[in-house]
């Protein structure tokens, strides 16, 4: 697996061929990704300043040289138990619909193409936790959830996506 | 028209002249509206607002926009040649305000990617049907001609070389040719391009005919022009090539037959075809009507120039982050404990530079209140005719600059107070007679400088505010905060700006529907600002708005608790110090106060309201600092000081702001060993006490 | 380069005209908003072709057409009109314009009447 800075030169190509590209990244045992059109860059783990009063999975911001972004523990964001952060732990910046956020994960593996017909449909699953999944890609044996970054960003609290993984 | 050749920037500008040119003209017809009549340079500066207007919507395909301006700009040529017409001045201005606002909502559109799609028929059928009826009015001997019309007009035409009948020329041999141009599709004016090349030919030709002889009975000629070519005989000393060659470069050409004729006689055929005897023709007195536009300051337009915002913008965070960079660099921690009196030199030196750089750029995005004061001349028109009210607007101050961010935060609120002032406020004409006031109302904006901020105050001489009135509404609405009785006349008039608070018996179309004075706080409450009133019943009302200089950067002290970092504005600070135990009081409900000359005052525990774990528990270990806004006192517990700073502002990001449900947060910063601190908002932290 | 001074009072139509011939290879050395600013421009840098516009504040193209042809009469000057001003555009060409072009503009033959022009 290429170390987490090398996939930083992947972003940099058309819309178009952004199109079927992900960036995957690791939350425990399961694999995640996001449309690289989204990602800005990828980091280690910053000093982060706590706001108060916020939802639990916002930790709060870093200084990003000199921009400050918000940051979201992925894990509780979808209910999982917290992980300290180690010298693995990546922010992942994403910019969507001019809102940028840092996407707090356990470590970030590679950029994948998958062809549509690789994704399918999310299973219908009780207490809506779907709702942040796109759909679901496969590759060779594992399973990518394609997450969407539009409702990780609005909507409240994820519930049960760990039971989406059978 | 290749659309490759529209693109952003030319849009950019077009909005830019586009808005410009219309508040132009609406300021105007306003000026104008004072006399009931337009000067002869108003209409000049008018007619010249439109063609520019037509010829650049025109351009860049917004018909709607081109054709309304169009239909103004006849009439005004019309209004312009006939000197003396006499015509109804309401309805005028009325058709031209209808223009204006056709146009703001177009633009708007424009700006918002909309659909440009507006319906310019009603418009430009009002304004034909004006026209009509003024040339009914107005009848006279002469018609004042609009271009484009049959104008039949005469001019003096050289034809060839007359005069060089010279004994030299005779002897020449000469040549005789004929030559049929076709011009381009629309280029338009056919017959002129036609009397260029006849023009262009004269030196060199010994004569020449052309076909159509009347090249300036615009209608006929292009027409013929256009179906059957341009058809000359010329007899000159030339040979083919170069004859030729000399009608090739033409402007316009799509075909030209260039033949040489063998006999004199064809030539001779071509001159008997004439039907007509060269006219005597003068050539016309065109006064330039220009001329009596008005002039504009041509000095001052030189050194003005207009500059894209977003460039601002991106100057200013770039001198933000200059600042930061430089507290990084002098207060570098690497730097603790060292001697260094060169560096300490020169680091001040870059510290006065920053600053200087600092200030000029700040300046830049300083714009005067002028611009929005005017706008509310329309509001105040406009309000005051539909009210039947007689309204006058005074404005001071209005060179008071303010930032240009901040100015687009109170536009709206203006606006609404001004709306309020002219609704609620000025009573009618009848009411005032009957109080003894003057007939008119007056509102007043007046803008000035107060130290670091800007106050803009809204005042009319109406009815005042009534303060049963208002007890009542806000008894009502559950919205009384204090003891009646303890409350001051300001604190009563404030229960205004709470939400859901509305006095007013009916709604109208312009306010009462209790969504105005809280909202108006908001937006002024976003800025950093805050907003007063003072009233005196059956006199008048002030609403005062106190707005900061600047949102970007202010005089901060940081503050430690914990690990956490805080920056109060200075300015809000009244002292600090290390309490005594002794002094601290627990009130009958567990609430902390301290004791400061005879004063009481709440104290607020830093590290228990934002939940940050700290080791200093104990007040006496700490340092409380006495914070004031608007006449309220509290005391916020820190663990202690770190240091006094010029910090820039930066606004907590969007998403955080929707989620943070604390009071007391206005933004964050950046200190100089790169961590963040977070600004305290001192109306907030008040609040909560 | 050639060299090319626009003078017209709208900054949009300067905007226009410059963006087209600057991508065609042409050299915008000026931009005068009116008749005085276009004749002084004029003598400062000597440009190879003027783009006039008629209707201007201060001095009008027909005027400042006389000035620049007095002082140059080689000058090549390409005036811009709108529709129905036939007087002003004759007097310009008398005045020694050598071509004009009508409004809304065509930027094809912009370029083509300059491009002959040179």
């Amino acid at each position: 697996m290429p170390e987490y800075g090398e996939v930083n030169d992947n972003v940099m190509e058309e819309e178009d061929t952004q199109r079927n590209k992900f960036l995957t990244f690791l939350i425990g045992n399961e694999f995640y990704g996001i449309e690289i059109k989204h990602v800005t860059e990828i980091i280690g783990i910053h000093v982060i300043t706590e706001i108060p009063e916020v939802p639990e999975y916002i930790k709060g911001i870093i200084n990003l040289r000199g921009k400050i972004i918000p940051v979201m523990d992925v894990r509780l964001r979808f209910k999982k138990e917290y992980r300290e952060y180690n010298d693995r732990t990546c922010i992942i910046v994403i910019d969507v619909k001019d809102v940028s956020i840092g996407l707090i994960v356990d470590s970030v593996c590679e950029v994948l193409t998958m062809q549509d017909t690789d994704i399918i449909e999310p299973p219908d699953i009780n207490k809506g936790g779907n709702k942040y999944i796109k759909g679901i890609g496969r590759t060779g044996t594992d399973v990518k959830l394609i997450l969407d970054c539009d409702k990780l960003l609005n909507d409240e609290v994820v519930e049960g996506i760990g039971s989406i993984q059978s | 028209m290749s659309d490759n050749y529209i693109n952003e920037p030319m849009l950019e500008i077009y909005l830019f002249e586009t808005t410009s040119n219309i508040q132009n003209l609406e300021s105007l017809v306003l000026r104008s509206e004072t006399n009931s009549s337009f000067t002869q340079d108003s209409i000049n500066e008018i007619f010249r607002i439109l063609h520019t207007i037509k010829g650049s919507s025109s351009m860049m395909l917004y018909d709607g926009i081109s054709s309304v301006a169009h239909s103004i700009e006849d009439l005004f040529y019309y209004i312009r040649e006939k000197k003396d017409v006499n015509f109804e001045f309401d309805v005028l201005s009325e058709l031209i305000f209808n223009f204006i606002d056709f146009a703001k909502v177009e633009i708007e559109k424009i700006k918002c990617g909309d659909l440009v799609d507006g319906d310019s028929t009603h418009l430009i059928n009002d304004v034909k049907d004006f026209l009509n009826q003024l040339i009914q009015l107005n009848p006279s001997k002469e018609e004042v001609i609009i271009p484009t019309s049959n104008t039949k007009q005469q001019y003096y035409i050289q034809q060839g070389n007359k005069d060089s009948t010279s004994q030299e020329m005779i002897n020449t041999p000469m040549n005789y040719y004929k030559t049929v141009i076709t011009f381009e599709d629309g280029c338009e004016m056919e017959n002129i391009r036609a009397y260029t090349i006849v023009h262009n030919l004269n030196d060199i030709t010994q004569e020449l005919f052309h076909f159509p002889q009347e090249l300036f009975d615009n209608e006929e000629s292009v027409t013929t022009i256009r179906e059957r070519g341009f058809i000359l005989y010329i007899k000159t000393d030339k040979h083919y090539e170069e004859m030729y060659e000399i009608v090739n470069k033409s402007m316009f050409l799509k075909e030209l037959e260039f033949t040489q004729l063998e006999e004199e006689s064809e030539f001779e055929w071509g001159r008997g075809c004439k039907t007509l005897e060269t006219p005597e023709i003068k050539i016309p007195e065109i006064d330039n009507r220009v001329e009596a536009v008005v002039e504009r300051d041509t000095g001052s337009v030189q050194s003005i120039i207009s500059v894209n915002v977003t460039k601002l913008d991106k100057l200013m965070d770039l001198v933000g982050e200059m600042v930061i960079a430089e507290a990084m660099v002098t207060q570098n921690p690497d730097l603790k404990g060292l001697e260094l009196e060169n560096f300490q030199k020169a680091s001040r030196q870059l510290r006065k530079i920053t600053s200087e750089l600092q200030d000029t750029v700040m300046s830049i995005r300083m714009i005067p209140m002028a611009n929005t004061f005017n706008k509310m001349q329309r509001v105040v028109r406009d309000m005051s005719k539909k009210l039947c009210k007689e309204i006058k607007l005074e404005i001071l101050g209005e060179e008071t600059e303010v930032d240009k961010n901040i100015i687009e935060h109170i536009s709206d609120p203006i606006m609404h107070l001004v709306r309020n002032a002219i609704d609620h406020g000025i009573e009618s004409s009848e009411e005032r007679v009957l109080s003894n006031k003057p007939k008119k109302g007056t509102v007043t904006l007046e803008a000035k400088n107060v130290g670091s901020d800007v106050l803009v105050m809204i005042k009319d001489d109406g009815r005042g505010l009534n303060k049963n009135k208002i007890l009542q509404k806000a008894r009502d609405h559950g919205l009384i905060w204090k003891k009646e009785d303890e409350m001051t006349d300001k604190e009563i008039y404030n229960l205004i700006f709470l939400p859901g608070f509305s006095t007013k018996e009916g709604v109208s179309e312009y306010s009462g529907r209790g969504v105005g004075m809280d909202v108006v706080l908001k937006n002024i409450d976003e800025v950093g600002g805050s907003a007063s009133i003072e009233s005196i019943e059956g006199v008048g009302s002030t609403i005062t708005l106190k707005i900061p200089l600047t949102l970007a950067i202010i005089e901060g002290m940081n503050i430690k608790v914990g690990n956490a970092r805080y920056t109060l504005p200075t300015t809000a600070i009244k002292q600090s110090f290390r309490p005594k135990e002794s002094e601290i009081i627990i009130d009958p409900n567990g609430n902390e106060m301290i004791m400061v000359r005879g004063q009481c005052y709440p104290i607020l525990r830093l590290h228990s309201h934002f939940g940050v774990n700290t080791k200093i528990n104990n007040l006496s270990e700490g340092i409380l600092i006495m914070i004031d806004q608007d006449e309220r006192s509290i005391c916020i517990f820190a663990d202690g000081l770190i240091g006094h700073q010029q910090v820039v502002v930066k606004s907590l990001p969007n998403y955080i702001r929707k989620t943070n449900n604390v009071q007391g947060l206005a933004g964050c910063t950046l200190l100089g060993d790169g961590s963040i601190s977070l600004i305290l908002d001192i109306g907030g932290l008040i609040n909560a006490s | 380069m050639p060299k090319v001074l626009i003078v017209d009072d709208s900054s949009f139509m300067r905007m226009a005209i410059k963006s087209v011939l600057e991508k065609n290879g042409y050299e915008i050395v000026g931009e005068a908003e009116n008749g005085v600013m276009g004749v002084h421009m004029y003598k400062e840098l000597k440009p190879d072709i003027v783009t006039m516009d008629i209707t201007m504040p201060v001095m009008t193209g027909i005027d400042a057409v006389k000035s620049i042809m007095k002082y140059d009469p080689n000058a090549k000057i390409v005036m811009l009109s709108a529709m129905g001003q036939e007087d002003m555009v004759m007097e310009s060409i008398l005045a020694g314009a050598k071509t004009f072009i009508v409004k809304p503009l065509k930027y094809d033959y912009l370029l083509d009447i300059i491009k002959k022009l040179i």
